[in-house]
C-alpha cells in the first residue's frame, strides 16, 4: 500500500490528490500497454460526467479529476462500444459497481479480461445530475452553474465555488429530504474497489501528504504492472503508507459499511411481511415493459430473451404478467452487483433495483455467493459436484 | 380447474392443488406402478411427464405457483440412477437456490418438495402424496401468498376477476 503523487506538476493541479490515476492513465498509454483508457469526462458542467475513450495523453488530461454526478456504468460501455474488449486494450476507471460488473461480465465470457485492466477508485456514491442541481440551488443557495468543484467526505458533501469558497452540508440531511446520493449508492457497502487490479482513493492520507495524495493498494499482477509502468517511465512517486493511514482508511470503510446495512435495513422494510409478493407487485404492476432494465442491466446479455418466449408468459399484455420479473430476478438474482442502472432507465419508476439487491442479498446469505468479488468464484450452479449423501 | 369441481370444493373442505412434476423413467414408473396395485392416494396432484429431472427449468415451477398451483412437488431418481447419468444432480442442485429464491420473492418455499421415488417405489409415491397434501392443508392456498396474482386460485379467494390467462395448468 503506498502513497502515490504524479511528478508532473501540471497533472497535480489538476488531478485529483496529487493526480496519481491521471499518472498512471498516461503512463500506460505511452508505454504502449494499452490502446487506450475508458474515463470519465465532463461536458458543460461538472453535472454532466460522460464515458470517453481517451486514446491520446491531452485526452487523458482533460478528463482528470473526480466526477460525482455520473451515474454510468464503464462495465456495458465495454461491452457495446470497444467490442467486448476483444481487440482493444483498454484501462478503465471504475467504481466499485463497474468493477464488480466487469467481474461478472468477465465470467460469463462477455469481457476480454485479458484486456481489461480496472484502475478502480474508491467511491462514497454518485448523484442523478438533475436533482443534484435542485440540491445545491435549494441547500447551498447558490447557482449550480458557481460549483467548481464537489466532494464527499466524512459525511460531509462539500462544494467549492468559482470565488474559492467552501460550502458543506451533511450528506444526511440532503438525504432525509430525498436528494444526495442514489438510493443504490446509499445501500452500497462497496466503497473500496477490492475487485478491481488497483484501487486508488483519498481515504487513509494522512500527514502532509492529506488531500496531496493518492492511497493505493495493488491486488492482482495486472495492477502491479500498471504501477511498475508508471513508476519506472518516472510519472509517478510512491512512499510506503504509514500505518496509521492505513488503519485509518479501514475504519472509514467499517463506517461507510455500517452506514449501508442501515440503509438497506430501512429501505427493504418497505416489503417486509407475510405479503411481501403482493406489497411487490404493487410497484411492479407499474411495468409498461420498455426493458431498459434489460437493456441497461450488466449482467443479462442473453441474444434470446426467455422472457420473450410464449410459453414462459402471455405476450402483448400490460401490465406484463409476474413471470417477467421472476425471471430477472431469478436470472440476474445471485449475481445483482446493484448498480442502479435498472432503476435509473425506468420511467415508471419502479424501485427495481432495490428490488433485485433485496432478493440478492437474500440468495446470498443462502449460497454464500458474492456477486463480483472475485474471477476466481463460480456462479451458482454453474459449478457442482455429486455428492452422494 | 372445472366449473363444476370448483363448486364442489367451495361447499366441501378446501383441497390443496398439487402440481407434479415426474421424471420418465424413474417417478413416473413409481406412480403407474402405485395405480396397477390399485392403491388409494389423494387424487389432489396433477401430473405432468418430463422426460428428466434435470430438464426442468426452475421458472416452470414459479409459473406453477401463479398459475394456481399450492404446492409443486417435483420427483426424480434416485442419485445413479438417472436415465441420462447427471440429470438429477442439476436439478437438486437447482432446487438449493430455488428455495431461498421463493422465499426472497414471498412465497413460502416449503410449498416446494423435491424427493426421489423409483419406479419400484409405489408405496413411497402414495405416502409422499398423503403428506403431501396434509402439508398443503396446513400452509392454505396460494392466494394468500400471492394475492391477485394468483390466476387460477378458486373465485372466492382471487379479487382478480378477469384477466388473460396464457397458459393456466388447471383449465
Amino acid at each position: 500500500m503506498f502513497y502515490g503523487k504524479a511528478t508532473d506538476q501540471a497533472t497535480q493541479e489538476r488531478g485529483e490528490c496529487g493526480g496519481a490515476v491521471t499518472a498512471i492513465l498516461t503512463a500506460a498509454l505511452e508505454q504502449n500497454l494499452v490502446d487506450g483508457a475508458l474515463v470519465i469526462k465532463r461536458s458543460e458542467s461538472i453535472y454532466d460526467g460522460f464515458p470517453f475513450f481517451a486514446t491520446t495523453k491531452e485526452e487523458i488530461a482533460e478528463a482528470s479529476g473526480s466526477l460525482h454526478c455520473a451515474p454510468t456504468l464503464s462495465a456495458k460501455v465495454i461491452k457495446n462500444y470497444l467490442n467486448a474488449a476483444r481487440d482493444t486494450r483498454v484501462a478503465v476507471t471504475c467504481k466499485p459497481c463497474d468493477a464488480r460488473a466487469i467481474v461478472e461480465m468477465g465470467k460469463r465470457n462477455q469481457l476480454n479480461m485479458d484486456n481489461v485492466y480496472m484502475v478502480g477508485v474508491n467511491c462514497a456514491g454518485t448523484m442523478p445530475p438533475v436533482p443534484a442541481r435542485e440540491m445545491i440551488r435549494k441547500f447551498y443557495e447558490i447557482d449550480p452553474d458557481d460549483v467548481v468543484k464537489e466532494e464527499i467526505a466524512k459525511g460531509k458533501l462539500i462544494i467549492q465555488t468559482k470565488d474559492g469558497e467552501h460550502k458543506e452540508v451533511s450528506i444526511d440531511t440532503l438525504e432525509k429530504e430525498g436528494y444526495g446520493r442514489r438510493k443504490n449508492c446509499q445501500r452500497c457497502e462497496y466503497n473500496i474497489p477490492r475487485m478491481a487490479d488497483i484501487a486508488c482513493g483519498n481515504w487513509g492520507v494522512i500527514g502532509p501528504d492529506a488531500g496531496q495524495a493518492t492511497f493505493i493498494e495493488v491486488f492482482t499482477d495486472k495492477g502491479q504492472k500498471l504501477l511498475d509502468t508508471a513508476t519506472s517511465s518516472g510519472a509517478l512517486t510512491l512512499t510506503d503508507a504509514p500505518p496509521e493511514g492505513i488503519a485509518l482508511r479501514e475504519k472509514l470503510d467499517g463506517i461507510m459499511v455500517k452506514m449501508a446495512h442501515k440503509f438497506m435495513d430501512a429501505q427493504f422494510a418497505k416489503y417486509d411481511g407475510a405479503d411481501k409478493f403482493e406489497k411487490m407487485f404493487a410497484d411492479l404492476d407499474r411495468c409498461i415493459l420498455c426493458r431498459n432494465c434489460i437493456i441497461n442491466c450488466p449482467i443479462c446479455y442473453c441474444e434470446e430473451c426467455f422472457t420473450k418466449k410464449d410459453y414462459v408468459m402471455a405476450q402483448g399484455t400490460l401490465p406484463p404478467e409476474p413471470m417477467f420479473h421472476l425471471t430477472r430476478l431469478m436470472h440476474i438474482g445471485p449475481s445483482c452487483v446493484d448498480c442502479g442502472q435498472c432503476e435509473d432507465g425506468c420511467p415508471a419508476e419502479i424501485p427495481i433495483a432495490m428490488i433485485t439487491h433485496m432478493v440478492q442479498t437474500d440468495l446470498q446469505k443462502a449460497t454464500g455467493y458474492v456477486p463480483g468479488r472475485s474471477l476466481e468464484d463460480p456462479i451458482p450452479l454453474s459449478e457442482w459436484e455429486e455428492v452422494q449423501e | 380447474m372445472s366449473q363444476a369441481e370448483a363448486a364442489q370444493s367451495s361447499e366441501q373442505e378446501w383441497e390443496p392443488r398439487i402440481l407434479t412434476f415426474c421424471c420418465n423413467w424413474c417417478s413416473y414408473a413409481g406412480a403407474d406402478s402405485a395405480g396397477t396395485s390399485r392403491m388409494q392416494y389423494p387424487t389432489n396432484m396433477r401430473i405432468i411427464r418430463i422426460m428428466c429431472s434435470g430438464r426442468l427449468n426452475p421458472m416452470f415451477i414459479v409459473k406453477g405457483f401463479l398459475s394456481g398451483a399450492d404446492m409443486v412437488m417435483m420427483l426424480g431418481c434416485h442419485f445413479g440412477d438417472c436415465h441420462y447419468l447427471k440429470g438429477n444432480f442439476a436439478c437438486n442442485a437447482r432446487m438449493t437456490l430455488l428455495k431461498p429464491y421463493l422465499q426472497a420473492i414471498g412465497i413460502n418455499p416449503e410449498r416446494l418438495y423435491w424427493n426421489q421415488i423409483s419406479a419400484s417405489e409405489a408405496i413411497k409415491f402414495k405416502e409422499t402424496m398423503e403428506n403431501i397434501v396434509k402439508k398443503g392443508k396446513e400452509l392454505g392456498p396460494i392466494a394468500n401468498e400471492l394475492g391477485v396474482h394468483a390466476q387460477g386460485a378458486g373465485a372466492q379467494t382471487s379479487k382478480k376477476t378477469a384477466k388473460a390467462v396464457a397458459g393456466d395448468f388447471f383449465s
